[in-house]
């Protein structure tokens, strides 16, 4: 029983960084219609970055977090902006491939300016707490506990502020919406700068948590989309129950089943949901 | 008067092809040329579903990958000889593709984008764990030409295989460009532009993506059998998805939708490395920026650049 | 008179020109950058090292004319498309004969599937996949000693140690880092113990909680670690996290500098490491410190641990090539390989096979070591009992 639980928390710290990259993905495919491929590599730029502060320029680790989420918010402006309102227009495929360019570039820049070599963002956060045989890293629970509250930040900012219900009404209706009076080329930038400030933030946990290095922000981008699917296009529930699922899966079938295919698990379920419930787990028809 | 303009083009660029060998002062840009041949019967493929069709596949170099190893997997365990083991190839390639393309097209646009990507990523682990059958990370070695030193040809000369690519090159795309002229190449470009349309009129629209898919695998399978025989070593490292993000760039870059396109575009891929040896870091910014910058002001490709210069060349005459 | 003396004088010129400096270029394929950048980096670091040292020392020496190396190195990123390429660059546009390097066993067996048939002698470097010295490749010939070897020492070791049950976590998608668990297994056995379990973890896992909860649950008396040190690094501290006690065992390599990014002192404190005796700075030899101290002052960084398998590489060529007497004869050069003893300016402490560096299969054995974390330096502590004849003879019968 101790190891059930002890898998089940072990998940729960993983699909809190997958619900964070869900989340940005979803905002931008749910409200704009684009398969931010790029995601990943960006939010893994944000963790570089939080690291190069902390370790380059002796910031305090939460001012070094602040920084980087300014540096994203700008950085996810300059994207919508450069990369994809240029292909707006233009058939669907465009902005896939635009998306796939931006991944490559931003490996690379991350590649040039931050090494080959794994980054671990320091914390000093070393204590463990054991609770009747369950054991978890200090670390781990504030991660925990800032994936809930971003993921509570951004349903109030989604249900209750003007801005919001302006995103919520451009992505159920753009036409009506711009008869409304909104202003239908200021949101496609507020919901890049969002999206990237998350992706932001899940970079920062994963690199304090875990580890950055080239290959792993693709790695997470695809398994965010695992989530998107299973949990349904531009819900923000079914993010957070589709990320805290695949992560507990995750980790239960490594710990029960076998470990070699771990990473398989996460296409296994993105291929069943497609062939039998396309919506995903909390989508609309 | 256009046909037979298309047709002189085509007739030069084929004698080009054949004399090249001997054109080539370096060794080096032989083997190059044969690579580059090799992603062309790959591009072609990736043309039919990307271009034609309007879906992009993220797992074409997946593809390649199980071309690859059942090549030189039926020439170890069943003692196959090389052409028949080719041949089939493509086939195991076509049944893997029925498998991935039934769930995979029952979904449009990015999430079918993903969708294959995601097979892609399971045939990689699958071939990297699967170690009883494809020996993992070690990779197969030793896997033998078409023929011997004796015999009518001699295959360990390189100019032997670049011939024999280029045959397969071209049969390929004269392929590729009978069936885009067909009613089934139609379809595929109606599905294109208007999905919706084509459904509304009756056509059953699953069963051209369908077919499409296939036979773009088909030609992925093929590509990585000639690969396997040329190289005589195979591991998984070279079918992931990086390299099906080459296939995708050289359609893009040699110009979507047509027959030229993955030519250019195979030999842009191929080539375009060598001439880029600086760090790693600067040719992946490089050619992502190619991506982006293609797709915003080139979206067809060098060929769509070239045509477009060639009717105002025409129109200025007049 | 005059017409002899300026004969003479002509004469006298013609010969010091004939006799005057030419230049050997020696070829690199190695991972510049990505992910095997860690390993091949620094080993095309130490070929440029010692080729520097050799020309500082007058260059290579064929009768009366003296060779200076210069070293042209191309990047294979690890891949084995791009290693064919790099070598095929080297041989047939820069009229290379030998090639060094080759840190990665996968770009390395593409390479190795064809070089039998070029003009070339391939050196190997830190590449563990042991087929490549099992083809009977006579232009081959390879300093870093297959995993399975250093396994088979390793399982003898934790044996002798008392553990009957020992837990696996290893990076087994890979071919050697299978093959050094099942010879560690094998030895293991022998002595009564058991493996209870091989959890797996890939290159680009960083989260290995999962598999070591499992572990803790099998309440095994060992654990063994085998794989990357980037995520090996995390298996350690998420071991100390989640509660294990047991003594950890590993085959990882790795500079303390890569596993106090992840862990701290104490969290990595007892651990062991089992393999070659590659560089160490609190147990090498003068030849490793002076190597740790010329390329510090060359790199600005420490040399990696592996990264003497290059160095050594260079000195046996310079050796095999002054011992056949020829640059042009690559047949001659690879033959003298094969009869060459360990040569003076070698790093790694090689254990020579009939007296020679490399035996017949071209594979050079090094000492296997137990190396221990202690108050944040890996100490070396002993040897491992390792038996370099009776594995070369083990080698020369697999295919």
């Amino acid at each position: 029983m101790v190891e059930v639980i002890q898998q089940i928390i072990n998940g729960v710290a993983i699909g809190g960084v997958y619900v964070l990259i869900a989340l940005g993905l979803t905002t931008v495919f749910g409200i704009l219609g684009i398969a931010h491929f790029a995601h990943g590599s960006i939010s893994m730029f944000g963790g570089y970055l939080t690291f190069f502060f902390v370790t380059g320029w002796g910031f305090t680790l939460l001012l070094a977090i602040l920084v980087s989420l300014i540096v994203g918010l700008i950085l996810g402006f300059l994207v919508e902006l450069l990369a994809y309102r240029p292909v707006r227009n233009a058939s669907h495929i465009n902005a896939f491939i635009v998306a796939l360019g931006l991944t490559m570039m931003v490996e690379g820049l991350n590649l040039e300016f931050f090494g080959h070599e794994q980054i671990v963002i320091p914390t000093n956060l070393s204590r463990v707490f054991n609770i009747g045989g369950v054991t978890i890293p200090e670390l781990r629970l504030y991660v925990i506990l800032a994936a809930a509250l971003l993921i509570i930040a951004m349903t109030l900012f989604v249900e209750k502020t003007k801005t919001g219900q302006a995103i919520r009404a451009v992505a159920e209706n753009r036409d009506a919406a711009i008869l409304m009076g909104v202003n239908v080329n200021t949101i496609p930038l507020v919901v890049f700068s969002i999206s990237t400030a998350l992706g932001v933030c899940a970079g920062v946990m994963v690199g304090s948590l875990f580890a950055i290095a080239p290959g792993i922000g693709e790695g997470l981008v695809v398994k965010g989309f695992a989530v998107l699917i299973l949990g349904g296009l531009g819900s923000i529930p079914g993010a957070v129950v589709g990320g805290l699922v695949l992560g507990i899966t995750e980790a239960l079938a490594a710990g029960f089943i076998s470990s070699a295919y771990k990473d398989v698990i996460a296409f296994v379920v993105m291929i069943g949901v497609l062939l039998f419930r396309p919506q995903g787990l909390m989508g609309k028809e | 008067m256009t046909l037979n303009r298309t047709f002189v083009f085509y007739a030069l660029a084929l004698v080009g092809f054949i004399l090249l060998p001997q054109l080539i002062a370096v060794k080096y840009y032989l083997h190059l040329s044969i690579l580059a041949l090799i992603w062309v019967i790959a591009a072609q493929g990736q043309n039919l579903i990307q271009g034609y069709t309007g879906y992009v596949s993220i797992v074409q170099a997946g593809f390649m990958g199980i071309g690859a190893y059942s090549t030189a997997l039926m020439g170890i365990h069943f003692n196959m000889p090389v052409w028949l083991s080719i041949t089939l190839a493509p086939f195991v390639t076509a049944f893997f593709a029925l498998l991935t393309g039934y769930p995979s097209l029952r979904v449009k646009g990015h999430y079918f984008a993903i969708v294959t990507l995601a097979f892609n990523m399971v045939i990689f682990i699958v071939l990297m764990n699967f170690h009883q059958l494809t020996q993992g990370e070690a990779g197969i070695t030793g896997i033998p030409k078409p023929g011997g030193r004796e015999g009518l040809l001699n295959w360990r000369d390189r100019e032997t295989y670049y011939y024999f690519v280029l045959i397969i090159a071209v049969l390929t795309t004269i392929l590729a460009a009978l069936i885009v002229r067909s009613r089934v190449g139609q379809t595929l470009v109606a599905i294109r532009q208007n999905e919706g349309l084509v459904g509304a009129i009756g056509i059953a629209a699953w069963k051209y993506k369908l077919f499409a898919f296939v036979i773009s695998a088909m030609f992925g399978g093929l590509a990585g059998a000639v690969y396997a025989h040329y190289q005589s070593f195979i591991n998984p490292e070279i079918f992931g998805v990086a390299q099906s993000l080459d296939a995708i760039l050289a359609v893009i870059v040699g110009g979507s939708g047509t027959i030229s396109g993955p030519v250019i575009g195979a030999f842009f891929v191929v080539f375009l490395p060598e001439y880029l040896r600086f760090a790693d870091s600067f040719r992946l910014i490089l050619y992502g920026l190619v991506l982006v910058l293609a797709t915003i002001f080139m979206p067809r490709g060098i060929v769509g650049v070239t045509s477009d210069l060639v009717s105002k060349w025409q129109s200025r005459k007049k | 008179m005059r017409l002899t003396a300026i004969t003479a004088a002509f004469a006298l010129t013609a010969t010091a020109a004939l006799a005057a400096d030419k230049t050997l270029d020696i070829g690199v394929s190695d991972a510049l950058t990505g992910g095997g950048a860690v390993y091949g980096l620094p080993q095309a670091n130490a070929v440029h090292l010692a080729a520097k040292e050799i020309n500082a020392a007058g260059g290579i020496k064929i009768g009366d004319d003296m060779y200076t190396l210069n070293v042209i190195a191309y990047d294979d990123k690890a891949n084995p498309t791009e290693a064919s390429n790099a070598v095929r660059k080297l041989i047939d546009r820069d009229g290379v004969k030998y090639i060094l390097g080759f840190c990665c066993s996968g770009a390395t067996g593409a390479v190795a599937s064809f070089i039998e048939n070029e003009d070339a002698v391939m050196l190997v470097g830190n590449a563990a996949e042991r087929s490549i010295t099992t083809r009977e490749i006579s232009n081959l010939t390879r300093t870093r000693p297959p995993a399975d070897y250093t396994g088979a020492a390793a399982g003898t070791f934790v044996a002798e140690k008392g553990h009957k049950r020992v837990a696996v976590l290893g990076a087994l998608d890979v071919g050697f880092y299978a093959s050094y668990v099942d010879a560690f297994e094998k030895e293991l056995n022998k002595a009564g113990g058991k493996i209870v379990s091989r959890e797996a973890f890939g290159l680009k896992d960083r989260d290995m909680s999962p598999q070591l909860t499992k572990i803790r649950g099998q309440e095994p008396d060992a654990i063994l670690v085998v794989g990357y040190v980037e995520p090996a690094a995390f298996i350690y501290r998420q071991s100390v996290e989640l509660g294990i006690d047991v003594p950890r065992y590993g085959f990882t390599s790795g500079s303390e500098e890569q596993f106090l990014r992840v862990a701290t002192s104490e969290q990595m404190e007892g651990v062991w490491d089992l393999r070659p005796t590659e560089l160490t700075l609190l147990s090498a030899s003068d030849n490793g410190k002076a190597y740790h101290a010329n390329y510090s002052a060359e790199f600005g960084i420490a040399p990696s641990p592996s990264s003497p398998y290059a160095y050594d590489q260079t000195y046996a060529l310079k050796d095999a090539i002054e011992a056949a007497g020829t640059v042009e004869d690559t047949a001659a050069v690879a033959a003298a390989l094969r009869e060459l003893s360990v040569p003076d300016e070698v790093v790694m402490q090689y254990l020579p096979v009939d007296g020679k560096m490399f035996d017949e299969n071209g594979q050079a054995y090094t000492s296997n070591g137990a190396f221990q974390w202690q108050s944040g330096n890996w100490v070396f502590v002993q040897d491992l009992p390792s038996d370099a004849a009776a594995y070369s003879a083990f080698l020369s019968t697999i295919d």
